[in-house]
């Protein structure tokens, strides 16, 4: 892939993630350990330090297009082994965020995108999850109504799937955490 | 009638799981003159040596073989032990049975067998040995040093601090070498010219130090302790003792435009008469007639004479040579930047706004043609991005050098560390392959020029660069995001690589001492002594040597110096006994030894009678340069050379005790 460096548009775009992330592009100094401990690396199109490496270099169609950002488990392995410190998570996450402001919808992860907006539009309302309503509304979404029924009766029996969801005490604070990122 | 000592050691299980020792000591003990075998685990400890100096008081030997490792190891451990007995140190000989026996064969019978056989030659050997003394050579204490950068000129002031008297010689007209031209020095970012004009004017007003600038050397002869050297002293056109280097005479001199500076590196112009940079040492002006109107054009010019207040310019002045006898010789003649024109695709030379790395150092100079304000050569315009090309030339066996030239790392990173502050806003990209940043502060600094000062690293070669619509366009890749990459850039500064100064591989030559396949000048052991060159009494110092930075180059400028001065501590040099000599009643006196001789060891002596006739002449052995390497005794036809140590007899022993 051919990429010509316009200096403008590569500053804006460094200039938002690094004040989304409150971290440097710059610390990351490529060694690979992210990429190496990644659970799903196998699955994604770039490695989590191409993703860092691209978006320093401006590449912003690329990244926020790629599989990489929707695969991410969030599962942090990266974050705590990098030796820089480097939020590698928080680097995801925020082109996730560009990503949905921008109106992309992925390609090839649909449905990992719209669980994102569904989990997120969740956790924004009760302050935490409501199994029963994220499942209801993930459905509708994707239409894939009848998909791991089964699991339905198992979960209602063991007391995972609640009828009424909960709501924490002060939502507010939950509306400042997303205030924050805007 | 002999009465020889073996001494068979184990070497821990370095030998003796190899060899079997025990068989060894056996045979030995069977041959005649042999008086005493042992073995022993370890024959270099003390109680090793202890047992060697025992038996030698108890039978009175008059020699000792130790079956035991090189003779580069611990000779010289047994011969002071046999001296400590009065024992000759020559009578005592070394069987090599570990590095060329145990640790290259497998089998122990045959292993054995072997290590029987060289005890066998070198029992032989020490029955035939002579008494030899070591020979003495005394030293003229005083020392040269090749080469006036900041590795020799710190070498010429530890020499002259040590209170021994030095002449500095630099081919410039001034001296500071290669770091006076630099800007600021890594890690530290402090000004080179704040701390190298100390340096410099220390070394012109040191009472032990003579400083001949503009000068060369011209020829070397001799050996060490006893050097003669030629020095040439290029025609100045100046009278240095009157000069006060006011400026009157380049300020009137009318050439000023047409001839670049060579300190600049063609980035600006001087006079014909000039100083190559303000704080030069000496402050005195040179005429280059080559370019001067007043040698062009048949006396008519003569300007800088008439401006010229204590009239110190002189016309007719001629080349001087100078001779001077030295005992030690500091070779520190620096390096050059590689040529980049085999890099078509980068544009040097093509297009102006692509600077080497030693030219971008002086737009960032205070001294420089810009005053320090970075401007780039096309049109004098600020430039706002930079991309920096690393290893152009180096690690590129192709078209450059195969080696890394081990600077360009951090001075890359310090250009893009000074343009950032330099040029608030800017931005620049560093191509790299590695980034080699080992010394004491170092990783920090490049990592403080990505994340402090915001230069983007991209891994990977650029491909090409060409011009369009007044930008440098940069083809290159980032192999880490796997892309390819395309830069505009306002300028293009590439990190060209460390080659040796041009005309070392000639002074070399001269002084006799061995270069690399790139004219590097070569270590007498790359580790153990890298301040020695394969000469006696001639040191190395600097980049001459390999690529390094500037406290690499001191500390081997202060090796170099503490040597000489550990040489010049004793009256006399002490060299090794065993070297030729020659049976003056057989010479015919054909030279053929002076022809293959590679130390030019060999000279012609003549023999008189008491009248003062020539009677005959012979070839005869100089101490101080011989070798012992023995050349000349295979060239000689009338068999009148031997080393002393390795006599014809002696040789034909050792092989017929293997035919027994």
């Amino acid at each position: 892939m051919k990429t010509v460096l316009n200096e403008q548009s590569r500053r804006n775009f460094v200039a938002q993630v690094e004040s989304m992330l409150h971290d440097k592009l710059s610390k990351c100094y490529q060694c690979g350990k992210c990429s190496a401990g990644c659970p799903v690396n196998f699955e994604m199109d770039y490695t989590p330090n191409q993703i860092i490496k691209m978006t320093e270099l401006g590449m912003e169609d690329t990244v926020l297009n790629s599989k990489t950002i929707w695969l991410c488990v969030s599962c942090n392995t990266c974050s705590t082994r990098c030796p820089k410190g480097f939020e590698v998570t928080g680097i995801m996450d925020v082109l996730r965020e560009i990503a949905e402001r921008k109106g992309i919808t992925s390609k090839t992860e649909k449905e990992v995108q719209m669980f994102h907006e569904v989990f997120l539009e969740n956790v924004k309302s009760h302050g935490r999850i409501f199994e029963l309503e994220l499942v209801g509304k993930y459905k509708l979404k994707t239409k894939h109504l009848f998909r791991d029924m089964f699991l339905a009766p198992k979960m209602l029996e063991k007391g995972k799937l609640k009828m009424h969801g909960e709501t924490i005490s002060n939502l507010n604070q939950i509306a400042k955490i997303f205030k924050d990122f805007e | 009638m002999s009465r020889i000592g073996v001494f068979v050691c184990w070497c821990g299980s370095n030998i003796a799981s190899t060899v079997d020792v025990e068989k060894v000591r056996e045979e030995a003990a069977k041959i005649p003159g042999v008086v005493s075998a042992v073995d022993y685990k370890y024959m270099c400890s003390d109680p090793g040596q202890n047992s060697l100096r025992n038996v030698i008081k108890e039978k009175n030997l008059t020699g000792v073989v130790l079956a035991a490792c090189s003779p580069h190891m611990h000779e010289n451990t047994f011969r002071k032990a046999a001296v400590k007995e009065g024992l000759n140190p020559y009578f005592v000989e070394i069987a090599n049975i570990r590095e060329q026996v145990s640790w290259v064969h497998e089998d122990k019978e045959r292993a054995t067998a072997k290590a029987v056989d060289l005890m066998k030659m070198m029992v032989e050997k020490v029955k035939r040995d002579k008494p030899i003394e070591d020979v003495r050579v005394p030293l003229n204490k005083k020392a040269l040093v090749i080469g006036g950068g900041i590795s020799g000129i710190q070498a010429a002031l530890d020499i002259a601090n040590g209170g021994v008297e030095v002449i500095l010689v630099e081919k410039e007209p001034s001296i500071g070498g290669r770091m006076i031209q630099l800007d600021e020095t890594f890690p530290t970012l402090d000004c080179s010219s704040c701390i190298m004009t100390p340096k410099m004017v220390e070394a012109n007003q040191h009472p032990n130090i003579k400083l001949y600038t503009y000068s060369e050397i011209e020829d070397v002869s001799g050996y060490i302790g006893n050097f003669k050297v030629k020095i040439k002293k290029k025609a100045r056109s100046v009278v240095e003792k009157d000069c006060t280097g006011c400026g009157e005479c380049w300020n009137a001199c009318p050439m000023h435009k047409n001839v670049k500076s060579e300190f600049n590196l063609n980035l600006s112009e001087r006079t014909a008469i000039y100083v190559p940079f303000p704080q030069a040492v000496p402050l005195v002006p040179v005429l280059d007639r080559s370019v001067c109107l007043h040698f062009k054009k048949g006396g008519k010019c003569q300007k800088c004479f008439d401006a010229c207040g204590p009239k110190c310019i002189d016309f007719s002045m001629q080349d001087e040579i100078i001779e001077e006898t030295v005992g030690a010789i500091v070779a520190a003649t620096g390096y050059d930047l590689m040529e980049t024109s085999m890099y078509g695709e980068y544009g040097y030379g093509k297009y102006k706004d692509v600077v080497s790395g030693l030219q971008f150092e002086r737009l960032l100079s205070a001294s420089g043609p810009t005053e320090g304000v970075i401007k780039r050569p096309s049109d004098g315009k600020t430039p706002q991005t930079i991309v920096f090309v690393q290893c152009v030339g180096s690690r590129d066996p192709e078209k450059g050098v195969p080696y890394c030239s081990k600077v360009c790392c951090m001075y890359t990173a310090k250009h893009a560390k000074l343009f950032a502050h330099k040029v608030h806003g800017s931005q620049s990209y560093v191509f790299y392959i590695d980034i080699r940043s080992t010394s004491k502060g170092y990783e920090e600094f490049v990592r403080g020029t990505m994340e402090q000062d915001g230069a983007v690293y991209l891994r990977g070669r650029v491909s090409k660069i060409y011009e369009d619509n007044g930008k440098l366009i940069v083809k290159g890749a980032d192999t880490l995001s796997g892309n390819q990459v395309e830069i505009a850039a306002d300028m293009v500064v590439l990190a060209t690589g460390v080659i040796p100064k041009k005309g070392s591989d000639k002074l070399a030559q001269m002084l006799g001492i061995s270069y690399d396949k790139y004219g590097f000048l070569t270590e007498s052991h790359p580790k153990l002594r890298p301040a020695e060159s394969s000469t006696a009494g001639i040191y190395l110092a600097g980049m001459a040597q390999g690529p390094r930075d500037i406290p690499e180059s001191v500390v081997s400028g202060s090796a170099a110096a503490s040597k000489i001065l550990g040489l010049f501590s004793k009256s006399e040099y002490e060299v090794e006994g065993t070297i030729s000599s020659v049976n003056e009643a057989t010479c015919v006196a054909c030279f053929y030894c002076q022809r293959v001789c590679a130390y030019n060891a060999i000279t012609r002596k003549e023999i008189k009678d008491r009248s003062g006739n020539v009677v005959k002449v012979v070839a005869s052995v100089n101490p101080g340069l011989c070798t012992g390497c023995g050349a000349c005794v295979n060239a000689c036809f009338s068999k009148s050379i031997d080393v002393k140590g390795f006599m014809d007899d002696q040789i034909y022993a050792e092989i017929k005790s293997l035919a027994v």
